[in-house]
C-alpha cells in the first residue's frame, strides 16, 4: 500500500490537482471538465459533457487507452467518478476499486463477503460511488451504507439501512447533497416496504426517511387494502437528482408489490411508480406525480429523473423529464409537480391515452392474466433503469429502449419473508423477439428526432457531450458513438461483452477520455496520441 | 485480498452445504410456490405445465440429466453446459430451487407425450425419404445448415419433435433465423444465421457455404423467424411413418454407437 500511496503523491505532484470535494464544487460539478463527481455528472441528470475534444469530426479514430480487468463475475452496472487523478468504480457482489487515472492499475480494492440470507432479483449489482470530502460512499448488498477513505478504500463506517430478512438489499449509487448522503433501498420483488432516506455524511446516523409506500394513517394511505403496504414495493434502485432553487430532491420509484397482480392492492397504491419530490432537508414530500397508478406490469418510475428547463407552447418550465418503463415519455413541472404532457416512444397495448392531469386509461383486458396476455411494452418496459442523457448542445433528451411485446402472467401469491413476491411473471413470445433502439427527443414536444435500430434491447447506459456525440453499449458488444444531430454511427469497437453500464468522459492531463465497463473489464478510450493537444507526446 | 479468500472460503462452504435431498419435500406449499417461478422463468422452453416443448418434457418420471433430487437441484442451480439450458443459480435462493425441484416432482408420471413408433424404421426414413441429412447432422452424419440433431431427443419433447416435422415455423430454434442478404450486385444468399449483431450477419446456405457480411458492404440483409425447412413432411409421411420418425428422433440421447 505503502508504494501505491507514494504513486499517488507522484501524479499529484506531476500536476493532478487535489482539493477536497466541497457541496460547492458537487454544485458547480458540470463545468469540470476534469472530473466526474457524481452518478449522472451533475444534479440535474444530464450525464452531458462540456468536452469537445473527441468530436464528430474525429471519433472515428478513437482508440482504445487502457484496460482494466477486475475478474469479478457478475453484471457491472456502475457509473464510474473520476476525480484526484483517480477513478473510483463499484462491482458486483460488494466489491469496488481505485485505479490510477493514467494507467489503469489498481491503487486499492474494496471487498466484502456477501452475507447469507440476502435477496436479490437481478443480479448482485451496484450501480456506484458518491463523494464528499475525501470520503466516497457506497452502498452494500446486504442493505447497508458504507462511508470509505478514498485514499486508502478504509472503511470509516458502515450504517445498516434495514433488516435484510424482511427482504431489503441495496443496489442504488447514492447522491450527495450538502452534508447528506441520499440512498434507497432494493427488494420490491420480495414483498418490502420501500424508501428513500438521508444520512449524515460524518456520522452515518440517519438524517430522515421518506417511506415510498404511504401507511394507513399518511395522507395516500388509503389507496392500499388492509396490510398490503406493508409489502407494497417502491423501491429506489436509481439515482435521484436535486435543484437547489427548490430544495428539492427528485427519485423515481419502483414497482408495487407483488408485481403482477394487484387483486391485493386494488388502489392505486401511492407513491410507486412516481416521481418524489423531497425537501432535501427533512425529507419532506412536497409534491408526487404518479406515472402509473395501481401498476400490474411492473412499471418502476427509477429512469433518471433529469432536470431541464424548456419552452412548452413558448411558456418556459422548470421541468422534469422522464422516458418512463411504461412506454411514454413524460414531461413534469418540478416546482408544482404537475403534468405538462406525456406521449408514447413506444409500441404502448396497455393503455390508451391520459386525462389531464396525467393519468393512464388503463385497458383492463390488457392486465396479466392466468392464462397469459400478450402486452406490450415487454416486462422490463420501454426504457429501463439505463441511464438516459441530455445533450445541452443540442437541447434533446436521449434514452435507449427496448421494443417488444411479451406474454404477461398472472398468479395467486401467499406472501413468505425471504420469497420471490412478484404474482407471476412474463415470458418472451416466441417468433416476436424483442429488439432495441437509441432515441433522440425533443423534450419541448415529445417529438422523436431520430431512432437508431438495435437488433437487441438496449442495454447500457449513454453519455453526451459538446462534441455533438452520443456514446452507447449494445448487447452483442459494441461500443458505438452516435453524431447526437443525426443518430449516425461515426464509430464502434467492439469490447468483447455485453455492455451495460452507462459511459462517462473527463479530461486528464490535457487528453479527453470516455470510460466504460464492458463485461467485467473498465475500458477507457482516447484519440491517438499524436492528435490529443496537452498529451505528453505533443501536439501537431 | 483477505477478504477474498474469505469470500472464496464462503462460496465453497455454501456449495458444499447443499442438502442432497429436497429439504422441502414435505411442504405442501412448495410445490405450488415452485410452479409460480417455474412460469415465469421454465415454461418458455419446458411449457406452462412442464409438458416440454424447445425443452424437455418435464412431466416424464425419468430425466436424461439424472432423477435424483440433487440431480434435478444441480441441473436447475448450474445448467446443462452445452445445451440451452442455463443455470439459475444467481437468480434463485437454494430454497427457491428446492421448489422448482419440488414442482417438476409434482408433475412427474403425469405425461401424456407417448412414443410409439418405430425406431429402426423412423431411421431409414430421416435418412432416406424424408432427406433430412440434407440440412440436419446425427453422430456427424449429414449437414449443417440445420440444428444438429444428436442429442434432439433429451432436449425436446416427443410432441415438439412431431410439430416441427409438420409445421417447421411454429417455433426456429434461437440461433436459426432465416437470413437472406442482397449483395451490391444483386446476388441473393440465403441460409441460416450464425451470427447476427448491428453491424454484421454470419450465415449458412444448404450447401454448407459460411458466409461473413458487414452490413456496410451489401446492398440488404434481412433477418426472418422462418424456417428453411420444407413444409411438405406432413403431408409426405402417413401417420404410421411420422410416429416412426419422431420415435427415431426422441432416441437421439447423444449416447455414442
Amino acid at each position: 500500500m505503502g508504494k501505491a500511496a507514494l504513486f499517488v503523491l507522484l501524479a499529484a505532484g506531476a500536476g493532478a490537482l487535489r482539493a477536497e470535494i466541497t457541496p460547492d464544487r458537487l454544485l458547480r460539478a458540470q463545468s469540470d471538465q476534469s472530473t466526474w463527481l457524481m452518478y449522472s455528472k451533475n444534479y440535474s441528470g444530464w450525464r452531458y459533457s462540456p468536452l469537445t475534444q473527441i468530436n464528430a469530426t474525429n471519433v472515428s479514430r478513437l482508440v482504445p487507452s487502457w484496460q482494466f480487468q477486475s475478474g469479478v463475475a457478475g453484471k457491472f452496472e456502475s457509473s464510474p467518478l473520476v476525480f484526484d487523478a483517480m477513478m473510483y468504480f463499484t462491482a458486483p457482489t460488494n466489491h469496488a476499486y481505485a485505479l490510477d487515472l493514467a494507467s489503469g492499475h489498481q491503487i486499492w480494492h474494496y471487498a466484502k463477503a456477501l452475507p447469507p440470507g440476502v435477496s436479490i432479483c437481478c443480479g448482485q449489482v451496484n450501480r456506484g460511488f458518491a463523494a464528499l470530502g475525501n470520503t466516497l460512499f457506497k452502498v452494500n448488498l446486504e442493505a447497508t451504507l458504507v462511508a470509505m477513505d478514498a485514499k486508502t478504500g478504509g472503511v470509516v463506517w458502515e450504517t445498516t439501512i434495514d433488516d435484510v430478512k424482511k427482504g431489503y438489499s441495496a443496489t442504488v449509487a447514492p447522491l450527495v447533497v450538502k452534508n447528506k448522503v441520499i440512498v434507497g433501498v432494493a427488494g420490491a420483488e420480495y414483498g418490502v416496504r420501500g424508501f428513500v432516506d438521508a444520512y449524515d455524511a460524518e456520522t452515518g446516523k440517519r438524517a430522515w426517511r421518506f417511506w415510498t409506500v404511504a401507511g394507513p394513517d399518511d395522507p395516500g394511505g388509503k389507496t392500499w387494502d388492509g396490510e398490503s403496504w406493508q409489502r407494497g414495493g417502491g423501491s429506489i434502485w436509481v439515482t435521484g437528482t436535486y435543484d437547489p432553487d427548490t430544495n428539492l430532491t427528485y427519485w423515481g420509484t419502483g414497482n408495487p408489490g407483488p408485481d403482477w397482480n394487484g387483486d391485493d392492492r386494488t388502489g392505486d397504491n401511492l407513491y410507486t411508480d412516481s416521481v418524489v419530490g423531497l425537501d432535501v432537508d427533512t425529507g419532506q414530500l412536497k409534491w408526487h406525480f404518479q406515472m402509473t397508478p395501481h401498476d400490474v406490469h411492473d412499471w418502476d418510475a427509477i429512469s433518471d429523473p433529469i432536470l431541464v428547463d424548456t419552452a412548452v407552447n413558448g411558456r418556459l418550465v422548470k421541468a422534469l423529464v422522464q422516458a418512463n418503463r411504461n412506454g411514454h415519455f413524460y414531461l413534469i413541472d418540478r416546482v408544482a409537480g404537475s403534468f405538462l404532457y406525456a406521449k408514447p416512444y413506444t409500441n404502448v397495448t396497455w393503455s390508451d391515452g391520459f386525462d389531464d392531469r396525467g393519468r393512464p386509461f388503463a385497458i383492463p383486458a390488457q392486465a396479466p392474466a392466468a392464462e397469459g396476455i400478450k402486452s406490450c411494452p415487454a416486462v422490463g418496459g420501454g426504457h429501463n433503469w439505463q441511464a438516459t442523457t441530455y445533450s445541452v448542445q443540442t437541447g434533446w433528451y436521449y434514452f435507449p429502449t427496448t421494443e417488444g411485446c411479451q406474454t404477461y402472467y398472472k398468479n395467486r401469491q401467499e406472501f413468505r419473508e425471504g420469497l420471490l413476491f412478484t404474482g407471476s411473471t412474463g415470458s418472451p413470445i416466441p417468433l416476436e423477439p424483442t429488439s432495441g433502439a437509441i432515441v433522440a427527443m425533443d423534450p419541448a414536444t415529445g417529438a422523436i428526432k431520430w431512432k437508431y435500430a438495435l437488433v437487441s434491447p438496449a442495454t447500457s447506459g449513454l453519455v453526451s457531450s459538446a462534441g455533438g456525440l452520443v456514446f452507447a453499449g449494445t448487447r452483442e458488444g459494441h461500443f458505438i458513438a452516435l453524431d447526437a444531430k443525426s443518430g449516425k454511427v461515426l464509430w464502434k469497437y467492439q469490447t468483447g461483452a455485453t455492455v451495460i453500464a452507462p459511459p462517462i468522459t473527463y479530461l486528464f492531463n490535457g487528453r479527453q477520455y470516455v470510460a466504460v465497463e464492458s463485461g467485467s473489464t473498465m475500458m477507457t478510450f482516447s484519440l491517438p496520441e499524436w492528435e490529443s493537444p496537452g498529451s505528453p507526446g505533443g501536439v501537431r | 485480498m483477505k477478504a477474498l479468500i474469505l469470500f472464496a472460503i464462503m462460496v465453497a462452504a455454501a456449495a458444499a452445504q447443499a442438502p442432497k435431498t429436497n429439504p422441502l419435500a414435505q411442504d405442501p406449499k412448495a410445490a405450488e410456490e415452485g410452479r409460480v417461478a417455474f412460469r415465469g422463468s421454465c415454461s418458455l422452453c419446458h411449457g406452462i405445465k412442464g409438458e416440454g416443448g424447445r425443452g424437455p418434457d418435464l412431466t416424464v418420471s425419468a430425466y436424461a440429466t439424472g432423477t435424483s433430487d440433487a440431480d434435478l437441484y444441480n441441473v436447475i442451480a448450474n445448467g446443462v453446459p452445452g445445451t440451452e439450458m442455463a443455470g439459475f443459480a444467481s437468480r434463485f435462493e437454494s430454497d427457491d430451487i428446492w421448489r422448482l425441484v419440488s414442482f417438476v416432482r409434482s408433475i412427474a408420471g403425469s405425461s401424456s407425450s407417448r412414443v410409439a413408433g418405430n425406431v429402426g424404421n423412423g431411421e431409414r426414413l430421416f435418412w432416406g425419404k424424408g432427406q433430412c441429412g440434407q440440412c440436419h447432422m446425427v453422430n456427424g452424419r449429414g449437414k449443417r445448415m440445420g440444428p444438429e440433431l444428436t442429442q434432439v431427443g433429451r432436449r425436446r419433447s416427443a410432441a415438439y419433435l412431431r410439430e416441427s416435422v409438420v409445421n417447421p415455423e411454429a417455433d426456429i430454434t434461437p440461433g436459426f433465423a432465416m437470413i437472406t442478404v442482397v449483395t451490391k450486385d444483386g446476388k441473393k444468399i440465403v441460409g441460416t444465421q450464425r451470427g447476427y449483431d448491428d453491424f454484421s450477419v454470419q450465415l449458412m446456405d444448404a450447401s454448407e457455404n459460411y458466409y461473413s457480411f458487414q452490413k456496410s458492404d451489401v446492398a440488404s440483409i434481412t433477418q426472418e423467424y422462418k424456417s428453411l425447412m420444407p413444409n411438405t413432411l406432413g403431408r409426405l409421411f402417413s401417420e404410421s411413418e411420422l410416429n416412426d420418425l419422431v420415435a427415431y428422433m426422441a432416441s437421439l440421447r447423444g449416447e455414442r454407437r
